[in-house]
This record gives C-alpha cells, structure tokens and sequence, in this order.
C-alpha cells in the first residue's frame, strides 16, 4: 500500500474526487453570495419605503420582506447542502486508525456515493439496498478507498445514462457488498487482466490500473475478505466484496 | 431565460433580476421545457447550467440557436464542466461563458449587455426586412417604367 505507483493513485483519485466536491459546493455558494447582496439592497431599498409610509410603499415594503424570506430559506437549504458534502468528506477523510474500527459499513458506502453522486448526478443513478448489517471491525478508510474505485470504475464502464445498483447483506458471518453497473461490461481480456497492477481500460491520464490491484490487497491481506466479479459485455458488471464481521488476526 | 437544473440557483437570480432590473425573467430545471419555450416565446437572453438531466448546456442553447438566433446565449457552468464546455463553446457560438460561484454585478452586466445585442439584431432583421421590401417594389416600379416606356 505505500508503493509510489500507490500512492500517486490515491492522490489521483482523491483529486478527481475533490474536482467533483468543489463543484458540489459552488452551485450552493453562488446562491447563497447572490442572496446575501440582494438582501441587503432590499433591506436598503426597506427604510425609506417604511418612512414614506404610503399604501403603495408599504406594498413594495411587504413585496421586499417577501423576496428576503424565500431567499433566507434558499440560503438555509444550501448551507445544508455544504453541510452534508463537508460531513461526508470528513468522514471520509478520518486518519487511519492503527487498530481497527467497528463501523457500519452502509454508513461507509452511503458517504461514498454521496461524494461520487458530485460527478455522476445528472447522469447516472446510484440505487442502494442496503440489508441489516452488524458492525465491521476494519479499516475504514482503506475500505472506502474499495468503495470508492468500484465506484468510479463502474461510473466509467456507463457510457451515457444507467444505474448503478448497491446491495448489502449479512451471510453467515460475512457481510457481502455488491456493486453492479449497467456498463458495457468486460471482454475476456480485460477480465484474465482486470486485477493485474498497471491495467487499465481507461484513457491516458485518467486511471493509472492500480485500482483494481489495490482493492484486492485491502479485502484480501488487510481483511481477510474475498473480491471478484461477474460480467457481460455490452450488459454490465457486478462486483462482489466479503468480509468477515471479525477478523481472525484481529479478533479481540 | 435561467436553466438550472438547481432550483435554488434559480430563486437567487430571479430575486437579483427582479429587485434590479424590469426584465420578465423565466426559470426551468428542465431544459426540454426551457427548450419548448423558446419556440413559442420570444427569448432575449438565455442563460443556462451545463451539466443537467436529459441535455446539456450546450445542446439546449444550441437548440434554442436554431430556433431565435438572436437570442444572446450565456452558459453559466461549475468548475468540474469547464473542459468539456469550453470544447464546445464554439458550436453554439456563446455570447458569454461565466462560471460559479457567480458575481451578481458580472451577471447583470452580461445579461443586460445580451438583451441589447438580441435587440439590435432583431432591430438589424426589421431594416433588412424592410429594405428587402423597398428594394422589391422599386424593382416593380422599374418593371412598370420599362413596360411604359418601351
């Protein structure tokens, strides 16, 4: 995991990540700067207006206060909008603990989505079926970096509009996480190749093929959990993630 | 016209709009609906989201480009979008490219200096149209003299 070549990757895909948070943030904070100016020139325009004390001033007065509240609840909807972007990046971003956590890991994918939803909203839908799950003793954020590679992946296996489709449940003692996308699928070759370090569909610049190898030494060495997929050209895949409930090496 | 897929970004500048200037401001978070507008009603300044469900920025202003050419057309787009729209800016031919957070101050400028321009074209269409006229009914009346004279 501290290879370069690993390292550079993370730091791609966090970037990509924040390219779409920023944006996610802007459209909020354009609004709420735009109401700021345009409250306080009403409440400008207000005083003079309550001075002359006319009907029809009093009625372009009552028209202003009217315009101040919608934009005081547009300002309270936005905050909130910045508020849950912050909150999921925060949790996101929570330094790795040396010793492993017990998290739930829908909470873990619900953040994940929220912040991919910044680059796919308009144009993929993510659907969630999420079972009732136990808490997971692991490593959270290596866990969401897997979240979060099965997510661009799938997001770039769509050309135009689909769904992608995240299922959780409890078998046995494993929670099985699944990610299916209604992508184009991968041929033979891409599949004997998909998990090789360095391999890439992807078009210069925009992935470096160590997703895929990365994810599996996360399930793998760090949990002792399994990742494959299934997949069919032209129809989509599904990516399926176990992982104990307690790990044997760290079971208390 | 405002399309945003983002009613908020729609109030914000409707309310700006309206406390500052008399224009008849239009909102729509569907660009198919904004796109039917504009073949109805006349559409000064459109001003539009890049990234939206069902057609993009650019493909809503270049349908509404088909449909009222004179119609300044401004894309008003997040920073995630701007490669992709600044490729193709040049298909719609964009009157002005902002992006967000927006300056109220910047937007007025623009849509104001858009509703000028869309107003001189439409004036421009008028002298063409009657120019075009005029020149037809001297072409009869030259026809006219000829017959008579001949």
């Amino acid at each position: 995991m501290s290879s370069p070549a690993a390292e550079l990757h993370q730091m791609a895909a966090v970037g990509r990540l924040l390219a779409g948070v920023v944006h996610e943030i802007n459209t909020p904070l354009g609004s709420i700067f735009s109401n700021n100016e345009v409250i306080s020139r009403a409440l400008e325009m207000l005083c003079p207006l309550l001075q002359q004390g006319t009907p029809e001033a009093l009625e372009s007065a009552g028209r202003l206060v009217s315009t101040c509240q919608t934009l005081a609840s547009v300002d309270r909807i936005a905050c909130e909008r910045i508020r849950s972007v912050i909150q999921s990046l925060r949790s996101l971003s929570r330094l790795d603990a040396p010793e492993p956590l017990y998290v739930n890991l829908n909470q873990q994918l619900l953040d994940t989505v929220k912040l991919t939803n910044a680059q796919f909203r308009r144009r993929i839908a993510v659907e969630t079926n999420l079972g009732e799950l136990p808490e997971v003793r692991c490593y959270p954020q290596m866990l969401n970096q897997v979240f979060l590679n099965l997510l661009v992946n799938a997001g770039h296996a769509i050309e135009g509009e689909g769904t992608i489709t995240i299922r959780t449940r409890l078998e046995g003692g494993l929670v099985h996480i699944s990610i299916s996308d209604t992508g184009r699928g991968m041929t033979p070759e891409v599949q004997a190749r998909a998990f090789e370090p360095g391999f890439t569909t992807k078009a210069v610049g925009e992935g470096s093929g160590l997703g895929l190898s990365i994810s599996r030494e996360i399930v793998e060495e760090k949990h002792g959990g399994t990742i494959d997929f299934e997949t069919r050209p032209g129809v989509g895949t599904t990516f399926h993630i176990r992982i104990p409930v307690e790990q044997k090496r760290s079971a208390p | 016209m405002i399309v945003d897929d983002e009613e908020m970004v729609i109030s914000s500048i409707k309310a700006f709009l309206q406390l500052e200037t008399d224009y008849h401001v239009q909102g729509f978070t569907d660009p198919e609906e904004a796109s039917r507008f504009a073949e109805k009603q006349r559409v000064d300044v459109a001003v539009s989201d890049y990234l939206m469900p069902k057609m993009n920025g650019i493909q809503l202003l270049g349908r509404i480009k088909e449909k009222q050419p004179e119609a300044s057309r401004v894309l008003l787009t997040g920073h995630a979008d701007k490669q992709s729209a600044i490729q193709a800016i040049n298909q719609v031919a964009l009157f002005q490219y902002l992006e967000k957070p927006w300056d109220n101050a910047q937007l007025l400028l623009v849509i104001q200096s858009g509703a000028e321009r869309a107003r001189l074209f439409r004036d421009l269409k008028t002298k063409v149209n009657e120019l075009d006229s005029a020149n037809s009914s001297l072409k009869s009346v030259q026809k006219r003299l000829l017959e008579a004279f001949l």
